[in-house]
């Protein structure tokens, strides 16, 4: 049996999808391969008991309602044509830090620029002029972004200079290090700063120009979920591949990328060798470099890149099936970021080992999507952070009474933070752990964030670098190993945009 | 957002070198990096590599007889995935030209599995296509291919009561030994009463051993009920709620089922009479019936046959399939070895694209994702077809 593609597609992870729909629609012949029964990689869904659990997505930034599109719907809807039922996120965050001292908070921010100032405000007087600036910073950022996407890489220095100064200005440094220079108060900084675990990387790390963006995004946009978990994004995008001619495999993992004389001819697969000059990876180039290459074939500043970018955080996630309303659980809010301090710093060198109250990404889901669960019951789900692959030394034998320690700790921190009681209404549990996540994504030490977007690895010079990173002609990255970075809403757009990338390769092939 | 009146003026002190500087930055680490040939296989990933196999090769280290009609097979494997007490290996089997699986309970303690071992107890079924096989095939010596172990039939402090009331069904005490054992051994630390309903005292599966637990420990109570004999030291009868709330003692419990679909028919209705809470019940799987005539809901007939169209990776044929079989059963019949594991519809790991054709799907079976159903893809294992059906698997080997 003689397979032949344009393009194989490895991973139907998010970024997978959508390159595999954006080839597909550009007339490519398309072949997406997953190792898993069922597209999606982290965005997916899982039933225990009447529940059904949403395995990661918190909210998606970047989409927008249906008559003020961001670009993340712009891209499912319109450009490659999914049907989603998108649900509103009804509030930014709850921010709490448990810390005793000045630094402890208990705040709640709304999304829309007005509304989320006013609030600050509220909370911190005389935060106003600080909060515009940086909004307006945001604003230069924004434009400056959408100015760098739309010159495909050429972006003209002499433009930048005179209409982008502030975004050359303020781009390349920290978000610590701007919000100073802005004069932001101390404390409008902390409430600022909740969403910076959406990252994994601390305020003196992490890269502002990103941070705005996605704060921006949030706030102007909202954010939204699908309504039948992101396992329904997956699927929606997985039959217009489909529907657009495209080939998908499950259950069948791609084993070896086949070489010949340097260049990409084909991908080995479980099911037989398919010939394809070009490979669109959701997957880690550890895997691609390290495990499907012959170490011949991997020039050594390829191995060098690979070797010294930093593994993101790994995520841990506990999944409850409560028998008791949100209402009757007093638990009034849809997401809660709860955190010992906004030091940054402190709290992200907490993440690399275990320690007795891990931050948390806590969700109850049915405050956006009230339908989600049976009458009379909801569902939450906390997440933490690993900086570190500490759960690759747990011991097979300590396993599970770790994870169930780790995941009772999360609970009654939260019980005690937020003062309600969630222990008793547990009618289904399940916990994921980095080993959880390395089982199905086969990302390397379970990593959600891919490669940590901190210092050097930021978005901007990323971007910046699109073709100096291509070392080995034919394979490119989608999914978060992508320029875009990492979650849900980039990963999208990273699969478009390496999608157009190697629609600009096929076409340098022929020429 | 325009009407904000800001100036350059407050970056005054950040300049654009930082900017400049990025890609410099990023370069020389880059380069720095170190120029061993990386891999994706970390510490996590040899964890999860541990846990969650996707196949073991297991060697048949000794047979057990119990009886005519009852086997145990001791499986041994260099490092056995662990398993929670409760939880089951589906195996994979070729029998004629026929390829399937069956998912069996591991009876042993899950300390055996870090020794090497497990073991599985199988009964003969009256028309039972795999476990006559087993019973008549498997010997010492042999290696058999099994999935890690999979399933949610577990006992979970953050979830059950401390006092867990089994409710065991013939060859269902294999689940409940394995959770005994682990008390036992320490692994586990939970009140167990087990209700163990046996026909006559000559099908009570592991008397001596479950007696044996129950004097090492006191945290495990075992009660023999017979149905179709009276005895003495035995209740007779069958496990009904009075017999439940008499061993609950007034404490909180859960309620833990294993047997077969009639004594579920039969304490599903007694536990309703209960009042507990739902969290309080939990069932192993329901194993979809082989036949659909009878099940609630089901407008088909048993005698049509009809054509299964089959997609594989581009290619396509068509294979025979009865109305009165489930949809996998007719693609293991064929040759076409679709990955399955509990073949009750929880575990979706036969999830299958319905290209064309209708299917009844008990609602009780009925486990799909929400996506997956709008989406038109079925579990093949709890599906029954209604007519012609072409479906989009991605099979093992075919």
């Amino acid at each position: 049996m003689e397979h032949a593609y344009d393009a194989v597609v490895i991973g139907a992870g998010n970024g997978g999808l959508s390159a595999a729909a954006s080839l597909a629609k550009a007339g490519k012949s398309v072949l997406l391969v997953e190792q898993h029964n069922l597209p999606g990689g982290f965005a997916s869904s899982f039933v225990r008991g009447r529940f059904e659990f949403e395995p990661s997505l918190h909210e998606l930034c970047d989409v927008g309602p249906a008559n003020d599109p961001g670009e993340v719907r712009r891209l499912l809807e319109q450009t490659l044509g999914a049907a989603i039922d998108w649900l509103p996120v009804p509030e930014a965050y709850r921010l709490i830090t448990t810390a005793e001292g000045a630094d402890n908070l208990d705040v709640v921010m709304p999304f829309g620029v007005t509304a989320f100032v006013e609030k600050m405000e509220s909370y911190v007087p005389g935060s106003r002029k600080s909060m515009e600036r940086f909004l307006s910073l945001c604003e230069s950022i924004m434009a400056a972004l959408a100015y760098i996407g739309a010159s495909g890489g050429k972006a003209d220095p002499k433009v930048l200079m005179k209409e982008h100064a502030n975004f050359l200005k303020c781009g390349g440094y920290s978000v610590s290090r701007v919000l100073k220079a802005i004069r932001m108060p101390k404390k409008a900084q902390r409430i600022l700063l909740a969403y910076w675990c959406y990252t994994g990387v601390s305020a003196d790390e992490l890269n502002f120009a990103l941070f705005a963006a996605m704060v921006y995004k949030y706030l102007t946009k909202g954010a939204w979920i699908p309504r039948m978990r992101s396992h329904e994004l997956s699927t929606a995008l997985e039959s217009r591949v489909r529907a657009l001619g495209g080939e998908i495999w499950y259950n069948t993992r791609a084993e070896r990328i086949l070489m010949e004389n340097g260049r990409v001819a084909g991908v080995r697969t479980a099911r037989g060798d398919v010939k394809t000059a070009h490979v669109v990876a959701c997957c880690s180039p550890n895997a691609v470099f390290g495990d499907m290459l012959d170490a011949a074939d991997v020039p050594e500043a390829q191995r060098k890149m690979i070797n010294a970018r930093r593994i993101g955080a790994r995520g841990f996630v506990v999944y409850l099936g409560l028998n008791k309303t949100a209402d009757e659980l007093g638990l009034r809010d849809y997401s809660y970021f709860i955190y010992e301090t906004m030091d940054t710093v402190k709290e992200a060198a907490r993440a690399d080992g275990f320690n007795g109250h891990p931050m948390q990404a806590t969700v109850c889901l049915n405050r956006a999507n009230p339908d989600c669960s049976p009458k009379g019951t909801c569902i939450m789900s906390f997440t933490t952070l690993y900086n570190k692959d500490v759960w690759g030394g747990v011991s097979p034998e300590a396993y599970v009474s770790k994870k169930r320690e780790v995941a009772e700790r999360m609970i009654r921190d939260f019980e005690r933070q937020v003062d309600v009681s969630i222990l008793p209404y547990i009618e289904e549990i399940e916990i994921a752990t980095p080993a959880t996540m390395a089982r199905y994504t086969l990302n390397p030490e379970g990593a959600m964030y891919a490669y940590s977007c901190g210092g050097w690895d930021t978005m901007l010079p990323r971007l910046m670098m699109l073709k100096e990173d291509q070392i080995v002609p034919g394979i490119r990255f989608a999914g978060g190993y992508g320029p875009r970075i990492y979650g849900y809403s980039s990963t999208y757009l990273n699969g478009e945009l390496t999608a157009k990338l190697t629609l600009a390769d096929m076409k340098e092939a022929a020429r | 957002m325009n009407d904000f009146n800001f100036h350059v003026k407050p970056l005054g002190f950040l300049d654009m070198l930082y900017f400049k500087k990025m890609v410099p930055a990023r370069q020389k680490a880059l380069s720095a990096g170190a120029p061993d040939q990386p891999t994706a296989v970390c510490g996590a990933n040899r964890l999860a590599a541990r846990l969650h196999p996707a196949s073991q090769q297991l060697t048949i280290s000794e047979v057990v007889e119990h009886g005519a009609d009852a086997k145990t097979f001791v499986l041994t494997i260099e490092h056995p995935a662990p398993f929670r007490a409760g939880q089951y290996l589906s195996f994979r089997l070729q029998i004629g030209s026929s390829v399937l699986t069956r998912p069996y309970s591991v009876s042993s303690s899950p300390k055996l599995a870090f020794e090497g071992k497990y073991a599985v107890t199988i009964k003969r079924q009256m028309d039972g296509f795999a476990s006559q096989w087993i019973l008549d095939n498997w010997k010492a010596g042999d290696v058999v291919t099994a999935s890690g172990p999979e399933g949610t039939f577990y006992y979970e402090p953050l979830r059950d009561a401390k006092h867990v009331i089994g409710l065991a069904g013939g060859c269902g005490i294999t689940p409940f030994l394995s959770m005994a054992y682990a008390i036992r051994d320490g692994l586990e630390d939970f009140r167990l009463t087990l209700l163990y309903g046996s026909r006559k005292e000559c099908d009570i599966l592991y008397y001596s051993e479950l007696a044996e637990i129950a004097k090492a420990t006191d945290k495990v109570r075992i009660v023999h009920i017979l149905s179709d004999e009276r005895k003495e030291g035995y209740e007779s009868g069958f496990i009904t709620a009075e017999r439940i709330r008499e061993a609950g003692g007034g404490e909180p419990y859960s309620v833990f089922l294993c047997g077969p679909a009639a004594m579920y028919a039969f304490v599903d209705k007694e536990l309703e009479k209960l009042k507990l809470e739902k969290k309080y019940i939990r069932h192993e799987l329901y194993p979809a019936p082989a036949s659909p005539a009878g099940l609630a809901g089901y407008p088909g007939g048993t005698k049509e046959r009809y054509a299964l169209t089959v997609r594989c990776f581009g290619e396509t044929r068509t294979v025979p399939m009865r109305a009165d079989e489930t949809v996998l059963v007719a693609l293991e019949r064929a040759g076409i070895a679709v990955p399955s594991r509990c073949r009750g519809g929880e575990c979706g790991c036969c999830r299958a694209r319905l290209v064309s054709g209708e299917v009844f799907l008990p609602q009780l079976l009925d486990h799909r994702r929400m996506a997956d159903a709008a989406a038109g893809y079925i579990h093949p294992c709890c599906s029954y077809p209604l007519g012609d059906l072409a479906v989009e698997v991605w099979p093992e080997q075919s």
